[in-house]
């Protein structure tokens, strides 16, 4: 790999960690690029020659934190034991556990997600598709061992447990709910979906 | 004449109660709440600053501040007032239905249709409800509170009904069909559905809910 293409590479993991740390400290409106820059030791030039923009940076900083946690958690859910509803609590207690320590940046990266200049991927669980992946892996072996009804329609379910997952975060944004919190709730709304997903 | 809309059953509008100062600011509000809702549905939440608002509402912006903190605030009372104002087809459409699923599948839907319009709008204030402060999520609570209210009242009377049965806490039921209904607006935003299938869609994820507790 040539000077040039290092040069880059160390460039945007500066400001991506600098963006990271500013968007969780301050807020991402809050934020200019400008500050990033100087937090990172670059110029707002060499910012914009890695990004496209302010939330192209923020798109970027999540996708690197989702990959940190997948690498851990690729190895963890192969050994996860008990019934599907438990591995399932598990995995979101997980999630919850990991965006809660930077949970100002998980909050910004819902409300950018609302932004009509992204596209549709850009979800906080949409982009996600081994997060997604997981649990419809989980949810089939959950059929195998009948757990899960067979005929129960499972991106339906999957789209209800997200949209369950992802809106429990507004308790963080009030300042009501730590991840602890967040589980409890997120384990009683799957014991709740679940108890109709019983085979009869 | 300008003819200002004043919402009667709003709690701050109440004439004989109100000073002449108080009844302009309120009218100040209004104004401005309009000529921001008009600026955001035309440009989007970036294409609308304060001060195109305020020369839009033909006031100076230290009048549009002195009601209004920032952007987020003015969204959020956009939004506040959108919801108010849903209560009462709400209600209707809880009157008219058959079965728990039907009044929440014809209330949630009621939202739908009168929000198809103005769905930047709406994703743009649900967008800054994720960053509010705590003033601002306790205002947001008040107006939300008659309709969240309206969702647990339709499940404690299919409880009564027989045709609910309470296996979990209504009020988990409750919340939860709520974030489903807000969660329901963006993907409607982003594929242009039509609100019959943002609707359905929404109907969906309610029956997967209620499931668990049908009798």
């Amino acid at each position: 790999m040539g000077v040039r293409e290092t040069q880059k590479l160390e460039t945007r993991r500066k400001v991506l960690e600098a963006a990271r740390d500013l968007f969780n400290e301050i807020g991402y409106e809050e934020t200019t690029i400008r500050a990033v820059a100087e937090r990172a030791g670059v110029s707002v030039g060499s910012v914009f020659t890695t990004f496209a923009s302010k939330a192209d940076v923020l798109s970027q900083v999540m996708d690197d934190r989702v990959d940190a946690l997948y690498r851990e958690l690729d190895h963890v859910a192969r050994h996860m034991r008990g019934s599907v509803i438990d591995r399932l609590c598990s995995l979101f207690a997980i999630h919850y556990d990991f965006e809660c320590r930077r949970v100002r940046l998980f909050l910004a990266h819902i409300a950018a997600s609302f932004s009509p200049s992204l596209d549709s991927s850009t979800v906080p669980y949409g982009r996600n598709t081994r997060f997604k992946a997981m649990i419809i892996d989980m949810l089939r072996e959950g059929q195998t061992k009948g757990e899960v009804r067979d005929d129960a329609d499972l991106d339906l379910i999957l789209d209800t447990l997200m949209g369950a997952y992802a809106w429990n975060y507004r308790l963080a944004a009030a300042g009501e709910a730590d991840h602890a919190d967040m589980t409890i709730i997120m384990d009683r709304q799957i014991r709740l979906i679940f108890h109709g997903l019983l085979p009869r | 004449m300008n003819h200002i809309p004043m919402r009667m059953n709003s709690p701050a509008v109440r004439p004989q109660k109100m000073t002449r100062r108080a009844m302009a600011k309120q009218q100040t509000r209004e104004k401005v709440l309009q000529a921001a809702r008009e600026l955001f549905i035309e440009r989007g939440y970036e294409g609308g600053t304060i001060r195109d608002i305020a020369k839009a509402a033909g006031m100076s912006t230290g009048a549009v501040f002195a009601s209004f903190a920032d952007k987020n605030e003015l969204f959020d009372a956009i939004l506040n007032d959108d919801f108010a104002a849903l209560l009462e087809p709400m209600q209707d459409a809880v009157v008219g239905a058959a079965s728990a699923r039907g009044a929440l599948v014809g209330m949630f839907g009621a939202a739908y249709r009168a929000h198809a319009h103005q769905l930047p709008l709406i994703l743009a204030s649900l967008a800054a409800s994720w960053v509010r402060t705590p003033e601002a999520e306790r205002l947001r609570r008040e107006s939300m509170r008659p309709i969240r209210a309206l969702v647990l009242e339709v499940l404690e009377r299919g409880v009564e009904r027989g045709e609910l049965v309470q296996r979990f806490d209504l009020r988990l039921i409750a919340d939860l069909m709520w974030d489903l209904f807000l969660a329901g607006y963006r993907p409607a935003a982003f594929d242009g559905a039509s609100v019959e299938t943002q609707t359905d869609r929404l109907g969906d994820r309610i029956d997967v809910v209620l499931t668990a507790v049908k009798a």
